[in-house]
């Protein structure tokens, strides 16, 4: 017979194992491209594979991200613009059409939750905006801002992030907000706060893990936003994901040691934000107050 | 001061009437208790005062004046919560002190102000405390404090000690009743618990399906419920109500059903025949009187309570028929054993087919 911590026993066994294998799979690939992005030339393509850089190296990121000595004369030379114009854009970019996106989402919620401005079917409509897929607006869009002069503008992209995410800031500040009990409220307004007030004061510092949340999971989004950025864009305003991606069909072969010290760059940003907000993340809500 | 006048007020959600017609008056000072089953209006009614809810049409005056534009921060009310309703992200003092600020109340003055309160309701050594760090029993205290503070006309409470446990529900509604006393402030309270509105009110509204059912001093509410349903409502346990008729043998009016048969008292003989319920409250029933027996019944259940035991008699229907007897002289009677049964014929009460008291004549 088996007994209970002997069954307890295996049942660890072989979920740490499924774990082990699921999280070796996934993080293959980060590790991988941490590696090479240390890795001298000719340890690149190397087989059997190198798994630790040996001697590791700062060439890759010096030549990438500072433009080093041989950025122009090299067959390294991809872009015609440094990483580091591109990481502004990006900074930019993408930090401001989510800060515009979270702001006027939660606004809109506000009055959603509060006021129903917006009807079930409107909120689903507002969601369907999201399913249209990207490709298939890009070539109205394009024509309409080339008409406007908004290509290859930081505002056209920023205009365009914005209120493609808009929906999603929407929703997600709308199930925060739903969770402020209305009584809470009514407690500020009736000792005397203004709606404004009540909303400043009140609501806002009750759902501030749940706007810290939206705000990394659209900035993620616009972050690492490709296809649009590909149209919008042509030369002065490119994204890094543009940059990225032209390693990819480079023709000057495959520099993978390049690419990857330039993905590392990409993924450092959002990492040290993901830190920086990671009390808000993990709280969640606790309103030990409210008994219902 | 504030006397507050409710005229031909009504509310109604889509199709639904939460509250019909309504008329009230509440003097100044006076402590009004709206009780009723869920669903009833109270807590709509008590909305519409504090001005969270628009009613759909009627006037709401405080002091001779309509309020029904104003906002809720203009009305000089107060409000306790069900919920209670503090602030979690401010500690106690912050909670207490947020009125104070709303009116522009110097720091030093608020702070003063917040101790008194504090330490009229006994919670000062909470004010640095968070909420989530508070008892239920605490947090209402809390938001008693915060409402105390602001020094409003009216205090309203909603339900406020419903989510407590029965000791500490007690405690602060011997609270509420001494800052009534103390501040000689309008109170309007909405409960759905009789007891609470027994206890606490100098007048009880009784509501129903949106409508006032009866208005009057908790006494009154008990010794002269206006019809069957306020009979059955108030009073733990409840009253004694016996389906029947009224019956004339004779020319002598009596109340008959499968188990009783009661002569009617003077002042009832005047009834007329037909289907009615009687009713009779569990203390004015006599227990084991062979000599004035109404009727013989079997004990389903005994209840000894300490003060005075509980019998529950097997009535043939679904509810049993209760007597009390003081003590616990009766205690050991057993399961089964049949005893007699004299009714208080000063004490009961007649009810029609409609469930309308039927009155002396």
């Amino acid at each position: 017979m088996v007994t209970k911590s002997r069954r307890r026993l295996i049942s660890a066994v072989v979920r740490y194992t499924i774990l082990t294998v699921w999280g070796i799979i996934a993080f293959f690939p980060i590790y991988w491209m941490l590696s090479t992005s240390f890795k001298p030339d000719i340890q690149w393509f190397a087989w059997p594979p190198v798994y630790f850089p040996d001697p590791p190296t700062l060439t890759n990121y010096m030549n990438v991200w500072l433009g080093a000595e041989q950025y122009d004369q090299t067959q390294y030379a991809i872009s015609s613009q440094t990483p580091l114009v591109s990481l502004w854009n990006s900074t930019v970019i993408a930090f401001s059409s989510t800060f515009l996106a979270v702001a006027f989402g939660s606004v809109l919620a506000y009055g959603v939750s509060r006021y129903r401005i917006l009807s079930e079917a409107r909120m689903f409509q507002l969601l369907m905006l999201r399913m249209i897929p990207p490709i298939v607006v890009v070539a109205p869009l394009s024509l309409y801002y080339s008409a406007l002069g908004l290509l290859d503008t930081r505002i056209g992209l920023i205009m365009v992030y914005f209120l493609t995410t808009l929906p999603y800031a929407v929703w997600m500040t709308k199930s925060f907000i739903d969770e402020v009990p209305r009584e809470v409220e009514q407690a500020a307004e009736i000792l005397g706060a203004s709606r404004w007030r009540t909303v400043f004061e009140i609501v806002l510092p009750l759902i501030r893990s749940g706007l810290v949340a939206t705000f990394l999971f659209i900035l993620i989004l616009t972050w690492s936003e490709y296809l649009l950025a590909l149209i919008i864009t042509k030369t002065q305003v490119s994204t890094l994901p543009i940059e990225l991606s032209k390693y990819q069909g480079s023709t000057e072969g495959r520099v993978y040691g390049r690419q990857a010290a330039l993905a590392v760059g990409i993924t450092i940003p959002l990492m040290i934000v993901g830190l920086i907000i990671r009390k808000h993340l993990a709280r969640g809500f606790s309103f030990g107050m409210v008994r219902r | 001061m504030a006397r507050i006048e409710l005229s031909s007020l009504n509310k109604t959600f889509g199709s639904v009437t939460a509250v019909k017609n309504l008329n009230f008056t509440i003097e100044d000072g006076e402590f009004v208790v709206f009780v009723g089953p869920s669903g009833c209006g109270k807590t709509t009614t008590l909305r519409m005062i504090a001005g969270f809810e628009d009613p759909t049409s009627g006037e709401i005056r405080i002091d001779g004046r309509v309020v029904n534009d104003l906002e809720p921060r203009d009305r000089d009310l107060g409000m306790v919560f069900q919920s209670h309703a503090l602030f979690p992200h401010k500690n106690v003092a912050q909670n207490i002190e947020f009125g104070l600020r709303m009116k522009k109340v110097p720091a030093q003055e608020r702070i003063k102000r917040v101790r008194q309160v504090a330490e009229m309701v006994r919670i000062a050594h909470l004010l640095d405390k968070m909420p989530s760090q508070c008892s239920g029993g605490e947090s209402q205290r809390i938001a008693l404090a915060r409402t105390l503070v602001t020094n409003p006309s009216t205090f309203l409470l909603d339900e406020p000690l419903s989510s407590l446990d029965a000791k500490l529900r007690r405690e602060l509604r011997a609270e509420c009743d001494r800052l009534h006393q103390e501040l000689k402030r309008t109170f309007i309270f909405v409960t759905h618990d009789q007891e609470e509105a027994m206890t606490l009110a100098d007048r009880i509204v009784v509501m129903r399906a949106g409508e006032i059912v009866q208005v009057g001093s908790p006494m009154q509410i008990y010794s002269n419920p206006i019809n069957y349903f306020v009979a059955d409502f108030f009073g733990s346990p409840s009253m004694n109500l016996v389906a029947g008729s009224i019956v004339r043998d004779n020319g002598v009016a009596r109340f008959r059903s499968q188990l009783f048969d009661v002569v009617l008292p003077e002042r009832l003989r005047t009834a007329s025949p037909g289907k009615a319920t009687l009713g009779i409250r569990p203390e004015h029933v006599g227990i084991g009187d062979d000599a004035n027996s109404n009727t013989a019944l079997p004990v389903r259940l005994v209840e000894p309570l300490g003060k005075d035991t509980l019998l529950y008699f097997d009535a043939g229907t679904e509810r049993a028929f209760v007597a009390v007897s003081e003590g616990l002289r009766m205690a050991a009677t057993k399961v089964g054993e049949r005893l007699s049964l004299s009714l208080d014929s000063g004490q009961m009460h007649l009810f029609d087919a409609e469930g309308r008291c039927i009155r002396a004549s």
